[in-house]
């Protein structure tokens, strides 16, 4: 019997050492995998010992801060619906988006503590508090924007053109964070789709608006001046196929800057032949488009036409804005800061600073110099015809008094409905401090419907930025 | 013994501050503010269990030092985890703890009567019997599984007593016939012979299709072939049993659902994590969270696990004390179980022998059940994890099992030099 009891205990114990084995397999080989793996909810979990930053606006008014109720962290969002998609929301459910979701190692405080000292802090029943951080947004350029979306789908960005600082970025339709959970279900069936972000999300067609770059390309290759002359008999043949003024007027003899003013589809398709599809797809790049922007959030790059497609004659259709190009609301406004600016790109930017609990400030964002993507002379160019769009052309309708503002309209048409309304434009025209991108889904013409929207935030957003 | 004075408040007061740091750490982690009264209550209780060596060595106990401090110690982990789990349940399980001792007590001090223990036999398998008939019929579900007597004021899970009747039985049945049983071929065993130990298999196997309890079914099933095999050295018992029983599961597994399902999340918790799978699943997250040195007690998320105080203590452990406690813990179980068949080696009598060994055996088997069970190298069953898990009827009866082991190696210790 002895032996049969030895080997029963060495069987055993044999099974006690696959124990070991096992949990070394899943603690620490396994390990780091699992315990990362995002159905691991440890993950959520942990972030509630971490009292989450603030984010405030560029007067320090809080767009999103952590309340206590009931010994439970509750998110909440001061000013509703009014930066839902910029600043995003937070749910232990429904997950992140907007700033939320792109700053969140800042908001929880980053760093990285060790047991000891998450021990420590739970022994002394102190929560450690994550970072505040300051935007560059402003509440009341916000509710200018907002209000004038009102009703409508579509984006505004504004930005200043002097650093790349976001000012305001609003989306409508939009959504109020503080009753995600309430509203969730039909948000995520709204037709109109409110929880996306149209001004980083939302691609469209650029139409007339990117006449600008089209004419840029032309000076910049002098391939056409100013004052070169055209004639517009009101429609162009490409293709055998005529593509028509917009209303089918003729403008009859006209210089490339009149053809700007009034938005002459016809010369500007001469003048993107003159300047080569090639040409003008490398200039759309260099303004940005087709990628996404080096932005604290994340979005769309939009597309830009193969090199194929914009071949020979191809090229029409791009150069008035049309074809299968696409671009986000944020890439038209940064593409309006490069004139504004005198021919540089800026890098946007949306965090100012970022803070301590007490308020000390542990990191500012400093701007970086930007890219000379146009001769100086060229922007100027650029900037006295965008001058005139809104003096005396198409864009009339953003004119404030007493300042000049430049600016381009366009009116985008997209199968399958009216066309979208598009207004890019910045203020004062000699030294700009506010840039603009209005777009309205199925508005109807840029001149009409975008203009008086963006002079409507132009002339607030002047007020507050000095 | 002078080795083992010397070296026993070392052991006892290592454990005690092992415990009394847990204690503290969970205290000033999860409690903060609350009254220590029941962790007070929780160390005297631990307290108890040096007391009662004392009381054993002035008695004149000469038998194994070793296990009182190792219960000790994993008493005091299971009441430090208790405490962090569900610390409303901290006083009670202390008094099971209190009771599990004085019923360790009564089986040292029976465990000295040998031969009048092992007369029994027939009282074992019919109280077995009885406590499994009225599980069946008086039995209350819970968790999915008939094995709960309610008694008014506690409830009561028979298959803790069974488990104990099962070993006492066998080691008696076999003590008288194991060596017929050895020697003959099996055609030439009479049937009567063989009888009691295939009824024990066939009413394990009813266990586990009418009560649903996999675990205790497995846990029957292991006692029986190990305890046959040191018994007979008949392997081809211990095959066939192990055929019969995996035969059996097939096809319960085909026939019940709630068999099935243990398997298949056995075989894939990912698949169903949200439901079926969940169980298992969390607690092989909180096990890799754990990593190497775990996040410290307190800290982690056990709690995410259903029924993580009574199935799954072992991932708790796992999570918030890392791969080193979890492996400490597999240690001192190893410690318990090697003591047990050294203990049964020793012995002189048959009896004893077997029964030691099935003592050891049941330790044993419980924990790599429960253990593997949360690794996944076995299908998760509700055994608990002994001294460890909360639940007063297998801590008194695994306190039982832990008395009769010290009393026969108290008892029935081979002198020197006349090992056999």
């Amino acid at each position: 019997m002895t032996g049969r009891i030895r080997r029963l205990a060495g069987f055993l114990l044999a099974l006690f050492v696959l124990q070991a084995l096992g949990a070394a397999y899943w603690q620490v080989w396994m390990g780091p995998r699992l315990a990362q793996d995002p159905r691991n909810p440890r993950l959520l979990l942990a972030e509630e010992r971490v009292e989450r930053g603030a984010l405030l606006d560029r007067n320090l008014l809080p767009l999103a801060r952590t309340r206590m109720e009931a010994r439970r962290a509750v998110r909440e969002y001061p000013t509703g619906s009014l930066f839902a998609h910029l600043v995003g929301y937070r749910h232990p459910r429904l997950g992140k988006a907007g700033l939320e979701a792109a700053l969140d190692g800042i908001l929880l405080g980053a760093a990285e503590r060790t047991p000891w000292e998450e021990w420590r802090d739970r022994a002394l029943g102190r929560r450690p508090r994550g970072f505040d951080v300051v935007l560059t947004v402003d509440q009341e350029i916000q509710k200018a924007a907002a209000q004038v979306l009102e009703g409508r789908r579509g984006a505004v960005v504004v930005l200043d053109p002097r650093d790349g600082a976001l000012l305001a970025m609003a989306s409508a339709p939009s959504f109020d964070p503080n009753q995600l959970e309430r509203d969730w279900a039909v948000l995520r069936r709204d037709p109109t789709s409110p929880l996306l972000n149209r001004a980083t999300h939302g691609l469209y067609p650029p139409g007339s608006t990117f006449k600008v770059v089209t004419m840029a390309a032309a000076l910049s290759r002098k391939a056409a001046k100013p004052d070169t002359r055209f004639f517009c008999p009101g429609f162009v043949l490409v293709r055998g196929r005529p593509i028509l003024d917009f209303g089918g007027q003729a403008h009859g003899p006209i210089t490339l800057r009149e053809a700007l003013v009034w938005s002459c589809n016809v010369v500007f398709v001469h003048v993107g032949l003159r300047v080569g599809g090639a040409s003008l797809r490398e200039f759309a790049a260099a303004f940005g488009l087709g990628t996404s922007p080096d932005f604290e959030l994340p979005s769309e790059a939009g597309h830009l036409p193969d090199p194929e497609e914009v071949a020979g004659d191809g090229v029409a259709q791009l150069s008035f804005g049309q074809g299968s190009l696409l671009v986000t609301p944020l890439q038209m406004a940064l593409l309006t800061a490069v004139v504004a600016r005198g021919g540089v790109r800026l890098r946007p930017y949306v965090v100012a600073q970022v803070r301590a609990g007490d308020g000390q400030v542990v990191e500012r964002y400093r701007p970086k110099p930007g890219e000379r993507i146009l001769v100086e002379e060229v922007a100027g160019s650029l900037r006295d015809t965008m001058v005139e769009v809104v003096a005396r052309g198409t864009g009339r309708a953003a004119a404030l008094p007493g300042v000049a503002v430049a600016g381009k309209t366009g009116t985008a048409t997209a199968p399958g409905g009216a066309p979208h309304a598009w207004f890019i434009g910045f203020a004062p025209a000699e030294r700009p401090r506010v840039v603009v991108a209005v777009v309205v889904e199925r508005g109807g013409t840029g001149g009409q419907v975008a203009a008086p929207m963006a002079r409507e935030v132009l002339r607030r957003a002047l007020e507050r930025v000095r | 013994m002078v080795r083992t004075r010397m070296v026993d408040p070392v052991l006892y007061g290592a454990s005690l501050a092992l415990s009394l740091g847990g204690f503290l750490m969970v205290y000033a982690v999860r409690h903060p503010g609350d009254s220590p009264g029941p962790v007070g209550y929780g160390v005297l209780v631990l307290l108890a269990v040096p007391a009662l060596h004392v009381a054993l060595v002035r008695r004149g106990f000469r038998g194994d030092g070793l296990l009182l401090p190792v219960t000790q110690t994993l008493v005091g982990l299971g009441l430090v985890e208790l405490y962090r789990l569900q610390p409303g349940s901290l006083v009670r399980q202390a008094t099971w703890a209190l009771l599990g001792l004085g019923g360790g007590w009564v089986a040292y001090c029976a465990a000295r009567a040998v031969d009048r223990l092992s007369r029994y036999r027939y009282l074992y398998a019919l109280s077995a019997l009885v406590l499994l008939v009225s599980a069946l019929v008086f039995g209350v579900e819970r968790g999915g599984s008939r094995q709960w007597l309610d008694l008014g004021f506690a409830s009561f899970q028979p298959s803790e007593v069974v488990k104990v009747c099962l070993v006492l039985f066998l080691a008696s049945y076999l003590a008288e016939h194991h060596r017929l049983l050895a020697l003959r071929p099996p055609q030439e065993v009479e049937r009567r012979i063989l009888l009691p130990v295939a009824a024990v298999l066939g009413a394990s196997l009813l266990i586990l299709t009418v009560q649903r309890d996999l675990g205790g079914a497995l846990l029957y099933l292991s006692i029986v072939l190990g305890m046959v095999y040191v018994g007979t050295g008949r392997v081809e018992y211990v095959a066939a049993g192990a055929l019969a029983f995996a035969a059996g599961a097939g096809v319960c597994a085909v026939l019940f659902p709630h068999v099935r399902i243990r398997l298949e999340v056995w075989v894939d918790p990912w698949r169903d994590l949200a439901g079926s799978g969940y169980q298992l699943g969390q607690a092989l997250f909180a096990l890799a969270s754990g990593g190497l040195a775990g996040t410290g007690l307190g800290l982690g998320y056990p709690e995410l696990i259903p029924a993580v105080h009574t199935d799954l203590v072992f991932a708790a452990i796992g999570e918030e004390l890392g791969y080193a406690g979890a492996l400490g813990v597999i240690l001192l179980y190893m410690i318990l179980v090697v003591r047990g068949f050294r203990i049964a080696l020793r012995a002189r009598r048959a009896f004893s022998r077997l029964l030691a060994a099935g003592v050891s055996l049941v330790l044993a088997a419980q924990t790599l059940l429960i253990l593997g069970g949360s690794l996944r190298l076995v299908p998760l069953t509700g055994i608990p994890m002994p001294f460890v898990s909360y639940g007063g009827s297998a801590m008194v009866s695994n306190f039982v099992l832990l008395g009769l082991l010290m009393g026969i190696s108290h008892h029935e210790e081979v002198p020197h030099g006349r090992r056999t």
